[in-house]
């Protein structure tokens, strides 16, 4: 199979969530190879990482972030970069909260769903990078 | 996303999200629990089947309704979850609180 890119731009406001699922329903039927499992998992992690950034977005002036999706034959990974605040992040052994928490499950979820999950700040910008190896053979 | 609501029997009030429970929308939920637990109605299915996308905001929201029902002296359950939801549950392992039943019938049928 042939490597395949996708890349979006999104600026929030007024830009959502709804264009990333967007994105992906129009990848997952340019892809039909990639398992629907793995699709699932992407996805969640994806949106989870989005909102991450869009929530951010709410305490300024807004958030542009470009995103790219890229399907090759043995692993399906996304990169996001942002222009929103830096984040006191520590992906490293994230752990789940206490089940009767109400929030900070968001990250420990990406790397629950995810093989690869980083997070660096280069050049005032916020680059993320998340990928799931594909169980096709 | 659209939110209802129904009585049946035995004073059990289904709710019932159609959409994508996500962090634009996971308020909706927690509101119309409220609205409801304020009318004195505690025993509360949350009805999962049209819930195509749930991410940690629905997740979250559904653990405060939960904490919202048992502070009423209630409970609150869910039904018929789809794939993508119970993914969640048990990676998040909130399946340990948030038990998933097959069906909104069977939620309720065993105190």
């Amino acid at each position: 199979m042939n490597a395949k890119s996708h890349t979006l731009l999104i600026d929030t406001p007024p830009d959502t969530l709804d264009a990333v699922h967007k994105l992906l329903r129009a990848i997952w039927d340019s892809s039909p190879e990639v398992d629907i499992q793995d699709q699932m998992r992407f996805e969640t992690a994806l949106i989870e990482l989005a909102s991450n950034i869009f929530r951010h977005a709410d305490s300024g002036s807004g958030v542009s972030c470009s995103l790219s999706v890229h399907i090759s034959s043995d692993k399906i990974e996304a990169s996001l970069r942002d222009t929103g605040e830096p984040g006191d992040i520590e992906i490293v052994d994230v752990q789940m909260p206490d089940v009767l928490a109400e929030s900070g499950r968001g990250l420990a979820l990406i790397s629950a769903l995810m093989d690869e999950f980083t997070y660096e700040r280069i050049d005032n910008h916020n680059v993320w990078h998340i990928a799931k190896k594909t169980s096709r053979s | 996303m659209e939110i209802s609501h129904k009585a049946i029997s035995d004073g059990v009030v289904v709710v019932t999200p159609v959409g994508k429970l996500n962090m634009v929308h996971a308020h909706h939920l927690r509101e119309e629990v409220d609205a409801i637990l304020a009318k004195g109605q505690n025993r509360i299915v949350v009805d999962l089947t049209n819930v195509e996308f749930l991410d940690s905001s629905g997740l979250g929201a559904l653990i405060g309704c939960l904490k919202a029902a048992r502070q009423a002296n209630g409970n609150l359950r869910i039904a018929s979850p789809t794939e993508q939801v119970k993914l969640v549950l048990q990676l998040t392992n909130l399946d340990r609180v948030l038990t998933p039943y097959t069906s909104v019938e069977s939620a309720y049928v065993i105190e």
